[in-house]
């Protein structure tokens, strides 16, 4: 039981406490008007229903008279009862909070039905009166409003359904947003008592990264609808100053609250906004990132787009992304069987343009072009175009060169040279195989391509034997211009490259001075070009014999020049060049420009009227079946043969009336005489010739060895001058003989086919 | 300058190596000259006539080729030969003997030694592969009866079925012999 000891603590803790709420008045009274107080005090402080509150007789909610309620407070205060009335207070307020959650849960209702965020607006400001309502007073003290307002938001979060958020944002990008029209007048401080409501509902702190969102949404909208396809000027700066304008005065009031002079809020807003400014360039990089194929193509009408795009890269580290989505896009739009080569070869120059502007190093330029560059490799007519492109044969295209470019000998990749003084370190992002190559010279990027500049040396020497070859006596100036262009590649690929050139030219010249001497002696309507062999590309040879008085022609000139160049004999081409005929018919004259075969074939119908094919093709020696119909049907275009019946051709002395299906077929060709390029054996013709003589070497070694497997077979080709073929490509090749009978294969051992 | 140092350098490098280095230039030389002769074989085409290196990476030793003409008592025949290049080719002529039996007045029909003129005493540098397998096709069609290798062949020329019947006794078709 208890001892005296604790009998007697106890009656002084009574005591005690006694005489602090009695406040030593006489009696009980001064308990009595604590108790009083403490009625009052409660009664204040009741979270009432402010929907459904009684009224006493002044109007007011019942019992809510700070001048009665203000002593009632001090004396709780000085009975040091405060904790107990917040406590009370508290209790209160949790038990009646159900009053604010109905509240709450209509407005919601009502939104989640029609997703209008005029409802959370209201119920933002009705939240505001229950808050104000129950607020605690003044004379409370700050502890007691502070502990008031945490467990009011404390309360209000979780009563707060999650569809909320989705509405508080809503209403935050509404308040965000300016009316679209008159954005002049749009004042942003409008929202400003709304916003206050939220700092004081603690909204803003619990969703900040709900509005943080809504700004990062603000500002990709604006940038994307400002900026999508818009290339022509950097839009960086502006973006900016519209920042500036319409989206710091709303972060103002979220990130700046508070904030007594403009100093502190500049202080405020610095980590925030740096993120915004951020979010600027990352959109609008991204943006870019999308657009660039597009960008490239563009090029140079989307230099803004280009110098946006380099700045925003230094701010963000998008460059990766940059290359990949290039690259993705190159694969999809570009590298693909349906794009014509000088189209790529375009798009590859203006890529290697807008990189070098967005990134001057070249790294990216380097990851980007390595797909295009090595695609282009495997075209068969990329040094053909590169070629054509920069001897002006282009019709119609860009020249893929600068114009304003300086002419300058092409850069062989070079050896880093430490010891100069601007040297710079690879940048960070450059892989391993990175090389620099310096800026400017388009040429030497596009004839990298190719391990040696030899294939473009050898594709020009074609190119201008086959445009020299189309001179003819009528427009010989062409000669002069020609002989520019090779002074200009001679700057480029070097003098020693473009000799052989030069002798064709030289042989041009040369041929002309002859004629004029051939001429001077014995006049002939043949003007031959008399070119070197061994100089010239190889040209396709032809067993074609010229019939009847272009025999006698050539025989004349021939004549006429070894009596001039005793130490040479000239060698016909004769399926080559145009001849200038005048057809004298029994009703009509013609005169038409063609080739050789067309004017031999219709020389032979001079001494006879019908032929059939096979016999013309026989007179004029041997010639390419297709070529001869191709000849004839010329000759049918023009009124002159007939073809009745079928690969027999009569002559036409009286031009008969045009059937209609020749008519048709007339329109349809609508070609008097094609001008044909001489035929030269380019690269594919030259692969031919080379797998001849190795064929030759493969019969040689099977004659003797009888029977070859593949691999010694590829290994005995080494015997052979130049041989590089892989083995399967060999492999093809044998294949390609034994279906043609040549070989035969058993066991993978072959031989030949006797 | 740069050649004088090269024709410097070899002395100083290693005396001993000088001896098989030049030989071993003479090699290099003589098989640049094969294979040029390969070449021109190769591309020349010559009806009945052929030969190739035995072995990839050899080029001093051949098989040939070479069919009988025709109107002569070897035509429709086969024969081959094998080339053994001596390696101060071409001033020393090539040995050449018929891996087929050949039965000729002028080859060996056991050991297939040839008695010609120009792979003997008659050699000369400018003859080359092509014109020896030519002789060796044209000497079948014409031997040399006056010094024959094989008498019994020699003495029956003249009698061309005996010899064909002696010719065929030992022939062996190349397909068989491979």
């Amino acid at each position: 039981m208890a001892t005296d000891a604790l009998r007697s603590q106890v009656a002084a803790k009574w005591q005690e406490s006694f005489h602090r709420l009695n406040s030593d008045a006489p009696g009980i009274s001064g308990l009595m008007n604590f108790s009083e107080a403490w009625a009052i005090s409660t009664q204040y402080l009741y979270p009432w229903d402010i929907n459904n509150a009684s009224l006493d007789g002044g109007g007011k909610p019942f019992g809510k008279d700070l001048n009665v309620a203000r002593p009632a407070f001090s004396l709780v205060n000085h009975s040091r009862r405060l904790p107990a009335l917040l406590e009370n207070f508290l209790d209160d307020m949790r038990q009646n909070f159900y009053l604010i959650e109905n509240e709450i849960n209509q407005f919601m209702e009502r939104y989640e039905a029609d997703e209008d965020t005029a409802e959370i607006d209201p119920l933002i400001t009705k939240l505001m009166e229950w808050y104000k309502s129950w607020a605690p007073p003044q004379e409370l003290g700050s502890t007691f409003f502070s502990s008031y307002t945490l467990n009011f938001q404390t309360r209000l979060f979780s009563a707060l359904p999650p569809s909320f958020a989705h509405g508080f944002k809503k209403l935050c990008a509404r308040l965000l947003s300016p009316p679209d029209d008159d954005h002049a007048q749009w004042d942003p401080n409008i929202h400003a008592e709304v916003w206050k409501n939220f700092e004081i509902l603690g909204l803003i702190d619990r969703y900040e990264s709900i509005i943080a969102s809504v700004g990062y949404e603000f500002i990709e909208n604006h940038v994307l609808s400002k900026c999508t396809g818009e290339w022509g000027k950097p839009m960086l700066e502006e973006l900016r100053v519209w920042m500036s304008e319409k989206v710091v005065p709303w972060m103002l009031h979220v990130y700046a609250r508070g904030a007594s002079n403009a100093e502190e809020a500049r202080s405020m807003l610095q980590g925030v906004g740096s993120r915004f400014d951020f979010h600027i360039n990352k959109t609008l990089c991204d943006l870019r990132t999308r657009e660039i194929f597009d960008i490239i193509i563009d090029f140079p009408d989307s230099m803004g787009a280009l110098q946006d795009l380099k700045d925003c890269l230094q701010r963000v580290d998008q460059r990766a992304n940059l290359v990949r989505s290039l690259r993705k896009s190159n694969q999809k739009r570009l590298l693909h069987p349906g794009a014509d080569t000088k189209l790529i070869l375009q798009q590859y120059v203006a890529t290697i343009k807008c990189l070098r502007i967005v990134d001057p190093p070249g790294v990216l330029l380097f990851k980007v072009a390595d797909p295009i560059r090595r695609y282009l490799r495997e075209r068969p007519d990329t040094i053909r175009s590169i070629v054509a492109n920069l001897v002006g044969d282009d019709d119609g295209g860009d020249s893929l060169v600068d114009e304003n470019e300086p002419i300058q000998p092409l850069q062989q990749p070079e050896f880093e040279d430490y010891t100069d003084p601007q040297w710079e370190p690879e940048p960070i992002d450059a892989g391993p195989e990175f090389r620099t190559n310096k800026p400017g010279d388009i040429l030497s990027t596009l004839v990298s391509i190719y391990d040696s500049k030899d294939l473009f040396v050898k594709e020009l020497q074609v190119l201008l034997a086959q445009r020299l070859l189309m001179i003819t006596k009528d427009n010989s100036d062409r000669v002069e211009r020609e002989r520019k262009n090779v002074e200009i590649l001679k700057i480029r690929f070097g003098e020693a490259a473009l000799q052989v050139c030069e002798v064709m030219l030289r042989d041009m010249t040369d041929s002309k001075r002859i004629d004029g001497h051939v001429q001077s002696q014995k006049e002939s309507v043949v003007h031959p070009t008399i070119i070197s062999r061994h100089f010239w590309p190889s040209l396709e040879s032809s067993d074609m014999v010229m019939p009847g008085q272009f025999k006698q022609l050539q025989e004349d000139y021939a004549h006429e020049f070894n009596v001039f160049k005793p130490d040479k004999t000239l060698k016909w081409l004769p399926h080559l060049g145009t001849v200038q005929l005048e057809l004298e018919l029994e009703d009509r004259t013609i005169e038409v420009d063609v080739p050789p075969l067309e004017a031999a074939f219709i020389e032979l119908f001079a001494d006879q009227a019908i032929w059939t094919l096979d016999e013309l093709v026989k007179a004029v020696g041997a010639v390419d079946r297709s070529a001869a119909i191709k000849a004839l049907s010329t000759w049918v275009d023009h009124g002159v043969l007939k073809e009745d019946p079928e690969n027999t051709f009569r002559l036409l002395e009286r031009a008969e009336e045009p059937s209609e299906a020749v008519v048709r077929e007339r329109d349809l060709a609508a070609l008097p005489v094609v001008e044909d390029t001489p035929a030269i054996s380019v690269a594919q013709q030259q692969q031919a010739d080379q797998m001849r003589v190795y064929w030759k070497f493969i019969e040689g070694m099977l004659t003797n060895l009888e029977k070859l497997p593949l691999d010694r077979i590829q290994s005995m080709l080494k015997f052979a001058p130049g041989y590089d073929r892989s083995i399967e490509q060999l492999g093809d090749f044998m294949e390609a003989a034994r279906r043609e009978g040549l070989v035969v294969v058993r066991d993978g051992i072959w031989k030949l086919n006797k | 300058m740069e050649q004088l140092t090269s024709s410097i350098a070899p002395p100083r490098s290693s005396p001993k190596s000088s001896a098989p280095s030049s030989t071993q230039q003479g090699a290099g030389s003589v098989a640049k000259r094969l294979s040029n002769e390969l070449m021109t074989l190769m591309m020349s085409s010559s009806p009945g006539i052929s030969a190739f290196p035995k072995h990839d990476g050899n080029l001093f030793e051949w098989v040939g080729t070479i069919e009988g003409p025709s109107e002569t008592i070897y035509a429709g025949l086969t024969f081959k030969i094998s080339i053994s290049f001596p390696p101060n080719y071409p001033y020393v002529a090539p040995t050449i003997k018929f891996d087929t039996p050949c039965y000729h007045p002028n080859v060996d029909i056991s050991g297939g030694a040839i008695c010609l003129d120009i792979l003997q005493d008659k050699w000369s540098a400018v003859y080359s592969v092509q014109t020896i397998l030519l002789s060796l096709q044209s000497l079948l069609g014409e031997p040399n009866n006056d010094s024959p290798l094989n008498s019994d062949a020699a003495s029956l020329w003249d009698e061309p079925a005996v010899f064909k019947t002696q010719l065929m006794k030992h022939y062996r078709p190349v397909s068989d012999s491979a």
